[in-house]
C-alpha cells in the first residue's frame, strides 16, 4: 500500500503502476461536470483558481451534506478536463469508470495518473474534514471545493499509458 | 407531524442507509468465492461501508437518489388524498433527516433542463417520482421506498425486442444489454432489475416491482441464467476485473400481448441498489 500526500511529486507518480493500491491524504480538490470546464477556462485565461495545482489531486465528486463519493469520470466534461488539468500540474484524477485509451495515453505522457475509489460515502465521511468552497459557490454542491482527506483508499487504474480496463 | 409522516420519513432513511439481510449474505458469498485480490478488497470495502452507514443511519452513497414509491393497497383498505399528501411530507422529512443530497433543480421547464435555474439548497427539494399503486391480497397498506441513483439511470435501457417466439432470444438481448451497461457503470457489482411488458410504461413499472419482490436467496431459472452469463464477462467489482459483476437478477414479467414484440426495461442497479425499505401505513 503506497501512501500519497499532497502535494505529490513527479518522482512519486513515476513509481506508480496500474493495480497499485494507494492511500491519499492532504488537501485535495473536488469538482465534477458543472465546474471543471469553468476551471479550465480560468486556467486558459491565466486566472488564479485559489490554490496551487502542482502536485494536486482532483476528486470527481460533489460535496454536500450527504458526503462525498465518485461520479463517473468518463462523463464528457470530466474526462476532457484531465489533460488540461494535468498540464497545469494536477497529478492524480480520482473517480470511477473506464476512460478512453487516448486519455490514459495522454496522462502517461504528462506523468499523471487516474485512480478509482470505491463509492463508500459512509466510510469517507470519517476521513474528510476542513471543507471549503474555492470557486463558483453558486454551483452549490457542484462548486470547486477544497477538502482535507485522510487516507482515502484507491486503486491506480491508469498509469504510464497503461489501463486496468485493457 | 402525524404517524404516517414519521413512518415514511423513517423508511426513507433506512432505504438510503441499510442493506437487507439477504443482500449482506449475497456479498459474503461473493467475497468468499472471489479469486481476484483487488475485487475482493472492493467487495469487502463496500460491505464495511454498509456497516458504517447502518450504524450512523447515514447515506450509503453521496448520490442519495430520487425517491420512487410503490404503494400496495389491500382489498379492504382505502387511501385518501390526505394520506398521499402525508406520504409526500414524509419523503421530504426523510430527505432532510438522511440527509439527501440537495440536487433538486429550480426554475421553469427550460431552466430545469439545462440546469440554469440553480440548485435548491434544501434536501427536500428533490421531488419523488409519480407513485406507483398496486393491489395486494394482504390486508395492508404498505409503502415501498426505493432510492434511484443517477449512474444506473444513465446506463438503463427500455426498448423493444422481437422475440421470434423464443424466450432465449429475449434473454440473449438482456444479457447483451446488461454486459455492456455493467461495464460502463463503474459501481459494480450490480443487481439487474428487469421488467418485461407491453409498453414502455408497463415495462418500467415491472422493473420497479422486480426490485420490490426480488430476493437474493430466491432466484428463478431465468434470473440465474442472466446473472451467470453476465458474470462470465469478468467485468468485476468497480469494473476492475473479477468473478462478481452481478450479485443477482430481479426479473418481473407482466402480461403480454399477441405480437412479435416485447418491451424490456433493464436497470443495472449499482452496488448499493436496490436501496429499498418497506413500511406499513395502516
Amino acid at each position: 500500500m503506497t501512501e500519497l500526500t499532497t502535494p505529490i511529486s513527479d518522482g512519486e507518480i513515476a513509481k506508480l503502476k496500474v493495480g497499485d493500491t494507494v492511500l491519499i491524504s492532504g488537501y485535495i480538490l473536488c469538482g465534477r461536470d458543472a465546474v471543471l470546464p469553468r476551471i479550465i477556462k480560468m486556467i486558459e485565461e491565466g486566472l488564479d483558481v485559489g490554490c496551487d495545482l502542482r502536485g494536486q489531486v482532483i476528486f470527481h465528486t460533489a460535496v454536500s451534506p450527504a458526503g462525498v463519493g465518485p461520479t463517473s469520470s468518463n462523463k464528457l466534461e470530466i474526462e476532457s478536463s484531465m489533460i488540461p488539468l494535468s498540464k497545469a500540474g494536477v497529478k492524480v484524477h480520482l473517480g470511477k469508470g473506464a476512460l478512453h485509451p487516448e486519455t490514459i495515453s495522454a496522462l502517461g505522457e504528462l506523468n499523471a495518473v487516474y485512480a478509482v475509489i470505491p463509492p463508500v460515502t459512509a466510510l469517507l465521511g470519517s476521513k474528510t474534514s476542513e471543507i471549503r468552497v474555492l470557486q463558483f459557490p453558486e454551483l452549490g454542491m457542484e462548486a470547486l471545493h477544497l477538502i482535507k482527506a485522510d487516507k482515502y483508499p484507491a486503486i491506480i487504474a491508469g498509469a504510464q499509458g497503461r489501463s486496468i480496463y485493457e | 407531524m402525524n404517524e404516517t409522516v414519521l413512518r415514511v420519513a423513517d423508511a426513507l432513511v433506512k432505504a438510503g442507509s441499510t442493506f437487507s439481510d439477504d443482500k449482506i449474505a449475497a456479498y459474503e458469498r461473493a467475497i468468499a468465492k472471489e479469486t481476484d485480490d483487488k475485487a475482493r478488497w472492493v467487495l469487502e470495502t463496500i460491505l464495511d461501508n454498509a456497516r458504517a452507514a447502518k450504524q450512523n443511519l447515514g447515506p450509503l452513497c453521496d448520490d442519495t437518489g430520487i425517491p420512487h414509491l410503490v404503494l400496495e393497497i389491500g382489498k379492504n383498505k382505502s387511501v385518501s388524498g390526505q394520506m398521499l399528501g402525508d406520504i409526500r411530507l414524509g419523503v421530504a422529512e426523510g430527505l432532510r433527516k438522511l440527509p439527501g443530497r440537495p440536487m433538486g433543480i429550480m426554475g421553469d421547464d427550460k431552466k430545469r433542463i439545462d440546469q440554469s435555474g440553480g440548485l435548491d439548497p434544501d434536501s427536500a427539494g428533490v421531488a419523488c417520482a409519480p407513485i406507483l399503486l398496486r393491489e395486494t391480497d394482504e390486508d395492508v397498506i404498505r409503502l415501498n421506498v426505493l432510492m434511484f441513483g443517477g449512474g444506473p439511470a444513465i446506463r438503463a435501457k427500455t426498448y423493444r425486442v422481437f422475440h421470434k417466439h423464443d424466450v432465449q432470444v429475449v434473454l440473449d438481448e438482456i444479457v447483451a444489454w446488461a454486459t455492456e451497461s455493467v461495464k460502463q457503470l463503474g459501481c459494480s457489482p450490480c443487481t439487474l432489475a428487469v421488467g418485461v411488458g407491453r409498453s414502455h410504461f408497463e415495462a418500467a413499472s415491472m422493473m420497479l416491482l422486480a426490485q420490490v419482490e426480488g430476493r437474493y436467496d430466491t432466484q428463478s431459472d431465468m434470473e440465474q441464467e442472466i446473472t451467470k452469463r453476465v458474470n462470465e464477462s469478468k467485468t468485476g467489482a468497480l469494473g476492475l476485473g473479477g468473478d462478481t459483476s452481478v450479485l443477482a437478477t430481479f426479473m418481473k414479467v407482466g402480461p403480454q400481448r399477441a405480437s412479435g414484440v416485447r418491451i424490456v426495461c433493464l436497470r443495472p442497479c449499482c452496488c448499493f441498489e436496490p436501496r429499498i425499505f418497506s413500511v406499513r401505513l395502516d
